[in-house]
């Protein structure tokens, strides 16, 4: 384990000139080059002439004072968001190599602060899994610990930043996809409130649940990333009429001011490292002068059931459009339905064919009451237990029940790969902010927590997240 | 045997402007293959449907127009089906279950049949706001083509679903409501009827005793007529010797003119409705919903057509002129400017509308009619007795309907103002007739007044004065004799 520096520090040295946009963006092509083989974090890479001549407009702008918000930082993206300049894949073969003619509103936002895209990022197809390994490109893995998963569908987003393979990252949340690899690399996974950030150009997996969410090595620089994605989107009809909110210089929380509280019985769920690392914590924060509490929490237990039903629901009829006419992946029959079947076959892998199947499934006449509508009502459940709780304190759990698995771990069994999620998928039904941070480490693998605060949130998630960090001491870390 | 009809109208949103979800036009005939189309309404991943303002507004105004209690919000529904065109594989669309709210889901409209002139009433049951798929087209035939050739042009394009209780009573019947309510949504501004496959017909008929069989595939309102008239023998024909009809979904096949029945199967229909994610409920707010009733109320064909009749002018007419959304602008505004209206009536709705239908000029084309306070200028005239009605049909109205921009100085013939000359001259050179009058055959007059006028070429005169001269000279010439 060593530190180096986020993007808070990196825009600092740039402002000063301590350091130059294109030493560090050599710098982190070099970690690439270094740790690719083995990790498999980015599916496809800028070109790194053209990254490091983006460095050097950087440094330029930089010598000129004309430095945007986010000049000359490298920032990977999950690619199942939208880029007009680099393959969007989604690590699926049906969309192996679709370039999309036009960037995610996201992308276009980080281009215009400056920001430097070097890569697009590795997932589970469609965003659908846990780990990272349902990656049509092979899975990728955990750099503090090789034989390990890195969290998943953010798989690459998660390893690349364990790594120092890029700044800053992008990827996407449905029920814990930037929280689970925060929490099983040893980095800081934000998934903001359902409508801050836009999602057009973000390949859906579940449109009603979902949230583009910035991933960093620190809190603060999470902040700024977060800051310079959200916003109205007149794109994007679900997304909130709110100005993007300042997050960049708020100070950490007094631990007097701070209330957390434990959803009664959820810690219980996790495996004894991981209570024992969540506890201690609580502990910490406690012995500082925050009140530490538990809350009753009805629903919250039956929150997978409903978070998969809606998900897959909503995944099956997103995939629909995958028909091999428009998209790389072809059948060949002349005939119509058999084309389409082969297309699909060949296209989607196993995991997505269940989920489509599960999806179709729930939305059945005669089995929709049964499950699409009795999830959707538990999904009214969860987000007034979780808006009236939030309204008190802030909601701490473990951000996973598990250790980072091993590869091929969990991925046979269904009910143990979904209920890694069991945490995560909280915040998505209510639409509220989570945030992941390092708790610490136990036998030299990472371990996250878990705090949820209520709608627009933000602030309050943030400032706790730096008090949090100036207990742990655990920023800017990464591995090897 | 009565039958019992009940009509599906598929109508494009022609007029909005945009598509339904994105900023592609609405009317998309005048592009070529997928050129009008974007990442919205190519259902290309990630690209976001973002209900357009006109569409809701006109889709809200035509739920108004037929009486609908408005929804608090609109609702979009994902229905699945897989078809070549349809680019998501789902269409959004409307559904009154899962959660779902269509624009409308029980109204009314009050409909004029210009065969008795009666106001009939059928009732609506439901209308969806919904996008368009795009087209597909073939080689030749669907089986000898090599491929299938997709155009995402139409996708997206706004259209509304219009489903009717099964009021109607006769083949004719349904013609009328559709035209009546196609009539209605055009003078909303909603639509274009004479576009090419702007609405689309489904019916549904049964016979007492029988079965309801649906046909697909209407594409015109005369269509509409010739389709329920065919099926409605044959099924006349099938419970006459003594067979059953059975339920089924038969095609509208119009050039050989017969319903056939589809081939495929009826299976149990599964379109896994749920509502959108993408598109919370739009709110229908007051202010969208006074615009919408401010519409309806102040333009709409029932209105207009009885404050014409409020003129004085025959019904015929009226509704000839009704029936124009243009020509009922051009007279509404030629009588408030001071035209007569029994005269303006006769402009409008009979003789300058026919000399544009003559001339190959659409008369629904508000740019084909001359400026209103012209017309209201000519109908003055005429009701002076400055120029005959005759004159101005014969005279003015061909060059007006060739020209709408001509002024009327230009336009007018010149009148001939000394008529006795002209008398003389044929009463000179008509002898035989002049003989025949004074022989007793009274009708010769009226050739000779026909003479005086031809005499007078293209320049105006009285017919009424020339009767009077040749009348008074030839009495003369009688005592005389």
């Amino acid at each position: 384990m060593h530190r180096t520096p986020g993007i808070a520090d990196l825009l600092y040295a740039y402002a000063n000139g301590d350091m130059d946009p294109v030493e560090h963006a050599a710098r982190v092509l070099e970690e690439i080059r270094r740790w690719e083989p083995k990790v498999n974090a980015f599916i496809s890479l800028e070109d790194p002439e053209l990254v490091l001549e983006a460095a050097e407009d950087a440094g330029k702008r930089w010598k000129r004072g004309e430095a945007r918000p986010l000049e000359g930082i490298l920032v990977g993206v999950k690619d199942n968001i939208s880029t007009s300049f680099l393959p969007t894949t989604a690590a699926s073969r049906m969309l192996d190599p679709y370039v999309p003619p036009y960037n995610a509103t996201v992308v276009d936002r980080l281009l215009e602060r400056g920001a430097i895209i070097h890569g697009k990022l590795n997932l589970d197809e469609f965003a659908m899994g846990s780990t990272g390994e349902f990656s049509a490109f092979g899975p990728t893995r955990n750099p503090w610990s090789l034989d390990r998963v890195p969290g998943g569908s953010s798989s690459g987003s998660g390893a690349c930043l364990a790594y120092a393979g890029c700044d800053g990252a992008l990827g996407s949340d449905t029920g814990g996809s930037v929280r689970l690899p925060a929490a099983y690399t040893a980095t800081v996974g934000l998934k903001p409130t359902y409508g801050l950030v836009s999602r057009r150009g973000l390949i859906p997996y579940g449109n009603s649940l979902e949230q583009i969410s910035p991933m960093a090595r620190s809190v603060r620089d999470v902040a700024l990333l977060l800051e310079a994605i959200a916003g109205w989107d007149p794109g994007d009809a679900t997304s909130l009429r709110t100005e993007a909110p300042s997050l960049s210089g708020l100070k950490p929380a007094e631990p007097g001011e701070v209330r957390v509280c434990v959803p009664r019985g959820l810690p219980e769920l996790a495996e004894e490292p991981v209570r024992k690392a969540f506890y201690s914590l609580l502990e910490r924060l406690e012995s500082e002068g925050a009140s530490v509490g538990e809350v009753e929490m009805r629903g919250v237990e039956r929150a997978l059931p409903a978070y998969y039903t809606i998900a897959l629901a909503e995944a099956a009829s997103n995939l629909a459009r995958y028909d091999g006419t428009l998209y790389p992946m072809r059948g060949e029959s002349g005939e119509y339905w058999r084309y389409i079947a082969q297309a699909r076959g060949r296209g989607f892998g196993f995991e997505v064919k269940k989920r489509i199947l599960m999806g179709v499934y729930v939305l059945s006449e005669g089995y929709r009451d049964e499950y699409y509508v009795a999830a959707t009502r538990l999904r009214r459940l969860v987000r007034d237990e979780v808006l009236r709780a939030t309204r008190g304190c802030i909601l701490a759990t473990p951000a996973s029940p598990v250790m980072p698995p091993r590869l091929g771990e969990r991925i046979g069994d269904p009910l143990k790969l979904y209920a890694m999620d069991a945490y995560t998928v909280i915040a998505n039904l209510a639409g509220v902010p989570a945030l992941v941070q390092p708790a610490g480490f136990h036998e030299g693998l990472p371990i996250g927590v878990q705090f949820m605060a209520g709608r627009l949130g933000e602030p309050q998630l943030i400032r706790l997240g730096l008090l949090v960090e100036e207990l742990t001491g655990l920023a800017e870390v990464v591995a090897g | 045997m009565k039958a019992r009809i009940g009509l599906e109208i598929h109508v494009q949103l022609s007029e909005a402007g945009t598509k339904l979800f994105c900023n592609c036009d609405s009317e998309y005939r005048r592009y070529r293959p997928n050129e009008n189309v974007c990442p919205v309404c190519l259902g290309l991943p990630g690209a976001l449907p973002v209900p357009g303002k006109r569409p809701v507004e006109l889709a809200l105004a035509a739920a108004l127009a037929l009486n609908c209690e408005p929804p608090r919000a609109l609702v979009f529904t994902r229905k699945h089906y897989f078809y070549p065109d349809l680019p998501k594989n789902y269409q959004i669309t409307q559904f009154e279950k899962v959660g779902g709210s269509p624009v409308c889901t029980g109204g009314y409209l009050d409909y004029l049949s210009p065969d008795d002139w009666e106001w009939r009433r059928v009732r609506i049951r439901r209308i969806n706001l919904e996008e368009d798929p795009g087209r597909t087209s073939y080689e030749g035939s669907i089986l000898s083509s090599r491929y299938a050739y997709v155009d995402y042009n139409r996708s997206g394009v706004p259209l509304l679903e219009i489903v009717t209780e099964p009021d109607l009573k006769s083949p004719r019947d349904a013609r009328v409501m559709v035209e009546y309510l196609l009539l209605t949504l055009e003078y909303l501004g909603a639509t274009n009827p004479r576009l090419e496959g702007v609405f689309r017909v489904d019916a549904n008929v049964s016979l007492e005793g029988g079965e309801r069989v649906e046909i697909k595939n209407i594409g015109s309102t005369l269509d509409v007529e010739r389709a329920l008239r065919y099926e409605i023998n044959r099924q006349r024909l099938v419970l006459e010797r003594g067979g059953k009809v059975e339920r089924e979904t038969r095609h509208w096949d119009a050039e050989r003119g017969v319903t056939k029945p589809l081939r495929y199967k009826e299976e149990e229909e599964e379109y896994l409705y749920f509502p959108d994610p993408d598109l919370p409920p739009v709110l229908i707010t007051r202010d969208l919903l006074e615009a919408a009733r401010e519409k309806v109320a102040e333009w709409s064909p029932r209105r207009v057509y009885e404050e014409i009749l409020g003129l004085g002018v025959k019904r015929e007419v009226a509704w000839s002129i009704t029936s124009v959304p243009a020509a009922a602008r051009t007279y509404l505004a030629g009588v408030k400017s001071g035209g007569d209206p029994g005269i303006l009536a006769r402009i409008v709705g009979v003789d300058l509308k026919g000399e544009l239908r003559e001339q190959g000029r659409d008369p629904y084309n508000p740019g084909n009619w001359p400026e209103p306070g012209k017309l209201a200028e000519l109908s003055r005239l005429v009701a002076k007795g400055e120029y005959t009605y005759d004159a101005v049909k014969g005279l003015v109205l061909p060059k007006l309907a060739a020209n709408p921009e001509a002024p009327l100085e230009e336009l007018l013939p010149e009148k001939v103002e000394d008529l006795e000359p002209l008398v003389e001259e044929v009463l000179k050179e008509e002898e035989k007739a002049v003989k025949d009058y004074l022989g007793g055959k009274k009708k010769a007059l009226n050739y000779l007044v026909g003479a005086v006028m031809r005499k007078a070429r293209k320049r105006a005169l009285d017919p009424r004065r020339a009767r009077e001269l040749l009348l008074k000279r030839l009495e003369a010439m009688k005592t005389g004799a």
